[in-house]
């Protein structure tokens, strides 16, 4: 099968940020936290009294202080603000309490205080800050949301909703949180916003099998909240292996009703991260990383969809620390939502980045189009595209069709935008839905960036297949388009071409066409012809004229700027000119005797003004009437 | 040389439509012995490439066939020689167009030179006047005989939906196939002179493309199955899409009801012409011989209208034709009506005119 290369792209799409944040992790006395709110790794070294140390991607909030041992802690978070720090700690008999310490510029201020759940007797499961005030603990109770008061050292019960709760999954980016009830049978959101706890919509989980905890997440993506569910495949008894696991895109909220099934084709352990609304699947055993795009275009049977990885799986680019490639999908990694990586034995946290070209770096001929589709949902993706499309139109031989198709994928956004933007405007509020376009690529940047920089024979064939996409989505060709369409055909001696997209309207109608088109009057008549044509339908009197008086046909001039209404002042001199130039006499007389009348209604009297320059026509006259 | 030649067969030519009783326009003939001329030179070659004791046999074998086999009557659409392009909307264009481009593309030794739906033109790719040449060949002698056989036989039906070779009648089946091949003369629009080309025509549904290739390449019958292949399914899409076209436009032409009054349009440029009557519609309606002779006279003596006029004349049995030149195209309008004077008519032209050419300049007066 025929694959498609993009030049100089390399082949990994997924790589880890080039410089880690390191952190000291290779001791038996530290612990390592990781808290997914504000995407910091704790390093609590002997319990705190030799150093916690606060590592994240903003070097801003990265701290180091000392704290008393009070027993081993379970979870250790910063409020958003990083101005309280609550602990939670295992300590036998002393169920359900929070500990809280208060902050200021990042160095605790021995204040402290201490918070009890409201059900005295409930396990804490663990806490989360959706605000940076409010904190909500999630106990095999329920919920209860509190909002902090530093000052006061207190915290205040803000609401409480019970609910018989196994474990759960949270995310930041949404607040919203995922109860598995019933031992996992039972999966219950609840949405954190807006200091609240509101219950949304159970899930519909189609499974007899409890579900377990590390196969449940809750992911933010294109605007929406979803329960990603890792559905292993069963374990028959005549097969050993079990069938390849799926994940089901389940949404929570905002996502419509409609959900999604990755096939990851691999049976193992997965991770799972989100970059800029991709779906990365990461599989241990094979070192590969999948990427799936839930906004493709697809039909949704029975309100799913299934989607396959948008690019055959490979693994990352493998990283180097210590000046030493480091072991990739390691047991020791944990991966974070949306799209962090740690390497506790190693001490890395990094941040997973997407390599836009890599995704073109070996793609089947006819799935270009498609990957085309996919970076043109992705943000800063259009210099990754401009390189397809000019590699494209390099091999137009080659790619004439995939060409054709990666124009419609891009027009077919346009159109998508422009329709909103006429919505938006017309309906003078904006719709509801406001669509998400992280690469617009209009024609004028398709002419810069693409078009212009080829002049091979194949262009014609580019340029038309272009235009052809235009059309197909109703988009009005530019005028940088239609330059280049009529320099390019031009150029390649396609008059023949040209001539028959003007005629069959396939370029709209529009002055600087029109003289364009005037001007290859000279080599090409027919060029000419349409182009009055078209002056004509634009109402362009003015040039008409112009045009016939070039000609030397001042009758029909005249006739034009009539029509314009335009004959009181057209000058009598250029109209005398051509009617002298003209082969027959009695033309000149025809416009000598139609502007006295002119004259006469205009001024009372048919004579010319001298200013109007006229004597050497009046001669003309006098010796034509002598003659005859 | 090419004078001499020509008087027999135009002492020859009056004699063929001497069975119907009408009085052909002078005209008529002398058009029907250049296409005749010019038919033969795509078919045979010109002249002087013939050697001088073999120009007999060679005239007797072409022109005779030839000219039997045309039907020369007096009609609106015989007064000149012009092409019926296809009003296509611009989608549909697009997609005959991009077909062509993907084809040459990847068989880059074919050259598509024209693409014809049912006898109407959408594309071409020749120099104009072997455009005309070509497409009085398929429209004349080569697609009238194709569909009657498509008519008639049934067990064909199948490959009429596929699409296959035409020319050479029997297709292309085995290599001594390929030696069946037409040679034509012609000069495609991006050549200096003429050159000698293989004529290949393919027809799928009412489609009917024609490839030419260079006389000096090697065929190969691989090529033109895996062309065959390429091309059945792609123009059967198009050919499908065209005719639902077609359709649709017929429907809107009717109900629009059509103009009262006989036209006839030509484009001096690219030889578009277009009449009132489609050429396939009921003759009934027939013009007066005496009304075709004065628009031929008209049309002949391209002085009396020079580049841009207009002229009216009556004849005595009320009918008045107006012929009407500008920007290199002509517009003919008969209207048989009593009592009418000069300025009723030219208002009456004038409507006709902006009815039925919307988007055409024709120099005010």
């Amino acid at each position: 099968m025929a694959k498609f290369c993009l030049k100089d792209s390399e082949k990994y799409y997924l790589t880890l940020s080039e410089r880690p944040k390191r952190f000291h992790a290779d001791s038996p006395v530290t612990n390592v936290f990781f808290d997914d709110t504000n995407g910091q790794v704790f390093t609590v070294r002997s319990g705190g009294v030799t150093g916690v140390t606060v590592n994240g991607m903003d070097d801003s909030k990265c701290t180091s202080f000392r704290m008393e041992d009070k027993g081993p802690i379970i979870s250790i978070k910063f409020s958003p603000d990083h101005k309280v720090l609550a602990i939670q700690r295992n300590l036998e008999g002393q169920n359900a309490t929070v500990e809280f310490a208060n902050f200021k510029d990042l160095m605790p201020t021995n204040v402290e205080y201490c918070h009890i759940c409201k059900w005295k007797n409930a396990k804490i499961l663990g806490f989360v800050w959706p605000k940076a005030n409010e904190i909500a603990f999630i106990t095999d109770h329920g919920i209860e949301l509190s909002q902090v008061q530093p000052e006061k050292k207190q915290l205040k019960t803000l609401k409480s909703t019970s609910f018989s709760a196994a474990w759960f999954s949270w995310c930041p980016q949404s607040n919203i949180i995922l109860l598995a009830g019933n031992n996992g049978i039972l999966l219950q959101p609840f949405s954190l916003n807006n200091s609240t706890i509101t219950k949304l919509q159970k899930l519909e989980v189609e499974s007899s099998r409890p579900v377990m905890e590390r196969d449940v997440f809750v992911l933010r993506l294109c605007g929406a909240a979803w329960c990603a569910l890792f559905k292993h495949g069963p374990v028959s008894n005549t097969t050993s292996s079990p069938g390849p696991t799926e994940v089901w895109l389940v949404p929570i909220s905002g996502g419509g009703a409609v959900q999604h099934v990755l096939k990851t084709g691999l049976v193992g352990r997965f991770a799972v991260s989100v970059i800029d609304d991709l779906v990365v699947i990461h599989h241990q055993s094979s070192q590969t990383s999948l990427i799936f795009d839930i906004m493709e275009e697809a039909k949704p049977e029975n309100n799913t969809v299934v989607h396959k990885p948008i690019v055959q799986g490979i693994s990352m680019r493998p990283a180097v620390v210590d000046e030493q490639t480091c072991p990739m999908y390691s047991g020791n990694w944990v991966v974070f939502q949306p799209h962090y990586v740690i390497d506790a034995r190693l001490g890395c946290l990094w941040r997973l980045e997407l390599n836009l070209a890599g995704l073109a770096h070996e793609v089947p001929k006819e799935d270009i189009s498609n990957i085309v589709g996919v970076l043109l949902r992705r943000n800063n993706s259009k210099e990754t595209i401009y390189r397809i499309l000019n590699q494209l139109v390099e091999h137009a031989g080659t790619y004439l069709m995939e060409l054709t198709h990666c124009f419609d994928e891009i027009n077919a956004v346009y159109r998508r935008w422009a329709d909103l933007e006429v919505a938006r405007n017309t309906a003078g509020c904006p719709p509801p839905a406001q669509g998400h376009f992280p690469a617009l690529v209009s024609q004028a940047d398709m002419c810069t960036h693409v078009l212009y920089k080829h002049s091979h024979t194949l262009l014609v064939q580019v340029v038309t297949a272009y235009l052809s996409s235009l059309s197909r989505y109703e988009l009005v060709v530019q005028h940088a388009v239609c330059e280049l369409v009529v320099r390019s055909l031009v150029r390649a001696g396609e008059g023949g071409r040209l001539r028959a997209l003007v005629r069959r309207g396939a370029l709209q109608d529009g002055r600087p066409l029109a003289c364009q088109l005037l001007s290859l009057g000279h080599l090409d008549p027919a060029a000419a012809q349409v182009a009055l044509d078209m002056m004509w339908r634009l109402r362009a009197y003015g040039e008409i004229v112009e045009v016939l008086l070039s000609r030397e046909e001042p009758v029909s001039a005249a006739g034009a700027a009539r029509q314009a209404g335009a004959w009181g002042s057209l000058a009598a001199r250029k109209l005398l000119s051509a009617a002298q130039q003209h082969s027959r006499p009695e033309t000149f007389l025809a416009i000598y005797h139609a502007l006295r009348t002119r004259n006469e209604r205009l001024r009372g009297t048919p004579d010319f003004l001298t200013e109007e320059q006229c004597g050497a026509y009046i001669e003309y006259y006098k010796q034509l009437m002598s003659e005859s | 040389m090419v004078l001499v030649v020509r008087i027999p067969y135009a002492a020859k030519t009056p004699s063929t439509p001497g069975e119907s009783k009408e009085v052909i326009e002078t005209s008529v003939i002398y058009d029907l012995l250049v296409s005749a001329y010019k038919m033969f030179r795509m078919f045979v070659g010109p002249f002087k490439d013939i050697p001088p004791e073999d120009i007999y046999t060679k005239c007797e074998q072409f022109f005779t066939p030839y000219i039997m086999s045309r039907n020369i009557a007096n009609d609106l659409s015989n007064i000149i020689q012009g092409i019926n392009y296809l009003p296509l909307e611009k989608n549909s264009f697009f997609k005959v167009v991009c077909f062509i481009d993907l084809l040459e593309i990847t068989y880059p030794d074919f050259k598509c030179v024209s693409f014809v739906y049912n006898e109407q033109l959408i594309w071409n790719g020749l120099a104009t006047n072997d455009m005309l040449t070509l497409y009085q060949y398929l429209v004349q002698t080569l697609l009238p005989k194709q569909v009657e056989k498509e008519i008639q036989g049934g067990a064909v039906t199948a490959a009429v939906r596929h699409g296959r070779f035409i020319s050479p009648p029997e297709g292309i089946r085995t290599s001594e196939d390929l030696k069946k091949l037409h040679k034509v003369y012609l000069m495609r629009e991006d050549d200096t002179e003429m050159k000698q080309y293989y004529l290949i025509i393919y027809r799928t549904l009412s489609a009917t493309v024609c490839f030419t290739i260079d006389v000096n390449t090697t065929l190969d019958l691989d090529t033109f199955k895996s062309l065959d292949a390429f091309i059945g399914p792609k123009l059967s899409t198009i050919a499908s899409s065209i005719s639902e076209q077609c359709a649709v436009h017929a429907l809107q032409n009717a109900q629009l009801s059509s103009s009262e009054h006989k036209f006839l349009y030509f484009n001096r440029l690219n030889l578009a012409c277009k009449t009132s009557t489609p050429p396939s519609l009921t003759p009934s309606t027939a013009v007066k011989p005496e009304v075709l002779s004065i628009i031929a006279g008209i049309h002949a003596d391209r002085k009396s209208l020079g580049n841009y006029g207009e002229i009216i004349i009556k004849t005595p049995d009320e009918y008045w034709i107006t012929g009407k030149s500008s920007n290199d195209r002509e517009f003919y309008v008969i209207i048989q009506e009593k009592n009418a004077n000069l300025k009723d008519i030219a208002d009456e032209v004038k409507r006709v005119c902006e009815e039925q050419m919307k988007g055409i300049f024709f120099y005010p007066i």
